[in-house]
């Protein structure tokens, strides 16, 4: 079957298997900065944002995606152009092997857009989708709150 | 998924529910679709997209607070007026179950469709006396707690409605698990309604015993027309602990079970008189 996907602002138009599921077409696609770990919709790893609410790309039917938007890490930002909390992340060494990384960055991104002003709370909430075994989480959770007050007084985005 | 080999967008609820006839077990409605990739069932040939069936708005009316079963529980747990129902049980519970991703994927329907053994949201939905809005043959609406029990495959659910009499009465919830996003090894839920100090009506629920979900109106009635003080609930919780029916499996023992069902009530009442911390 033909689905039309727009992925990081790019309309695709991709031949799937009605069965198959969204990480397995982005990795195919090249997106390959979507991991993909457990596939039970455990770890996080695999987090796209999905009309931009982050969710498990290894627990959706890529049929359920026609029609609408992917986002993943590497069109919130690149090494060129990194988002601020791409930044934050390398400025507190919240990243050690980097597997977890682009689906943490990912939920915290689908969060700073609806709540630009976070708690901690609201923090490990919004990212409680998201495992880490190398660095763990305080980290991360630094990372976001200084990417959230950078973003409040203006940073690039 | 390699027995998959359609997929069918419905465009009405209509149209999906004749198409599941037409295909019989070889078909099954996509809500969030989780439970369809975890839990392959290989006679399902074809998936019926429900998404552009108009069935994920959530509608408050003069009667009731009507959720599509394709509201997902993200929706549910920001939605004002779930948070405003029976003091917000319902939209804490969603906003805490499994975790953010699966939250934003997970259909009401569909958790109501599957009903797990493990399943949290159907018997907190039971407790605040919800009903069950489908579509076989006719359209019909009647209590969840009923449909749970006699559900004709290829029924679609187009939705769940909370009656706003229960929407002043107080959602209780106790989930007890290993760690936030495990399953519970003891669900217990309630609706209480309060009267003059006085317990005016109850409806407890327990889950997770470990099995599905059961009502007990003998507890209820141990706390109705009592007033609302500690050792109600706690009589209420030798009851339990004698009605309840729990075993063992991986995450706890029975009699572990027994405890926590007892420690239910107490936490119950905690609640109910204001002590909780």
């Amino acid at each position: 079957m033909r689905v039309s996907i727009t992925i990081n602002a790019v309309q695709c138009l991709l031949e799937i298997e009605p069965g198959e599921i969204l990480l397995d077409i982005l990795r195919r696609e090249g997106y390959v900065e979507v991991k993909g770990d457990c596939r039970t919709g455990d770890c996080g790893a695999c987090t796209v944002l999905f009309d931009g609410k982050p969710i498990a790309s290894c627990m959706m039917l890529a049929a359920k995606a026609d029609g609408h938007a992917v986002t993943t890490v590497r069109g919130i930002g690149d090494q060129r152009n990194p988002h601020a909390l791409q930044r934050a992340f390398v400025h507190n060494g919240a990243i050690q092997c980097g597997y977890c990384i682009p689906g943490a960055i990912t939920s915290a991104k689908a969060l700073l857009d609806e709540n630009p002003e976070p708690t901690r709370e609201d923090i490990c909430l919004a990212m409680d989708s998201n495992y880490c075994r190398c660095t763990g989480y305080e980290q991360q959770i630094e990372a976001v709150l200084e990417a959230a007050r950078e973003l409040r007084e203006g940073g690039s985005r | 998924m390699g027995a998959i080999t359609g997929y069918y967008r419905a465009m009405s609820c209509d149209d999906a529910r004749a198409k599941a006839k037409s295909l019989g077990s070889a078909a099954a409605y996509v809500g969030g679709g989780v439970e369809l990739v975890l839990r392959r069932n290989p006679e399902v040939a074809t998936l019926i997209d429900l998404s552009q069936c108009g069935l994920d708005r959530i509608v408050k009316t003069t009667e009731a607070l009507s959720l599509g079963s394709q509201v997902t529980l993200a929706a549910i747990s920001r939605d004002a007026d779930v948070k405003a129902y029976a003091g917000g049980s319902l939209a804490y519970l969603a906003g805490h179950i499994a975790h953010n991703n699966l939250r934003n994927m997970i259909t009401i329907g569909g958790a109501i469709g599957r009903n797990q053994p493990w399943n949290d949201v159907v018997p907190h939905l039971i407790a605040l006396g919800a009903y069950v809005e489908i579509q076989d043959d006719q359209e019909r609406v009647m209590p969840l707690s009923d449909f749970i029990g006699h559900r004709e495959p290829g029924t679609l659910i187009l939705g769940v409605r909370l009656p706003l009499v229960n929407a002043d009465l107080h959602g209780f919830l106790w989930r007890f698990t290993r760690t936030q996003q495990d399953i519970s090894l003891l669900h217990c839920s309630a609706l209480i309604g309060v009267q003059g100090g006085t317990v005016s009506t109850a409806t407890v629920v327990y889950a997770g015993r470990p099995g599905g979900t059961a009502v007990y109106p003998k507890v209820a009635a141990e706390l109705v027309g009592q007033p609302v003080r500690a050792e109600t609930f706690l009589r209420a919780g030798d009851t339990a602990v004698r009605s309840v029916e729990v075993g063992d499996d991986l995450r706890a023992s029975g009699n572990y079970r027994r405890e926590l069902v007892r420690a239910a009530m107490t936490r119950l009442g905690e609640e109910m008189t204001g002590v909780a911390q």
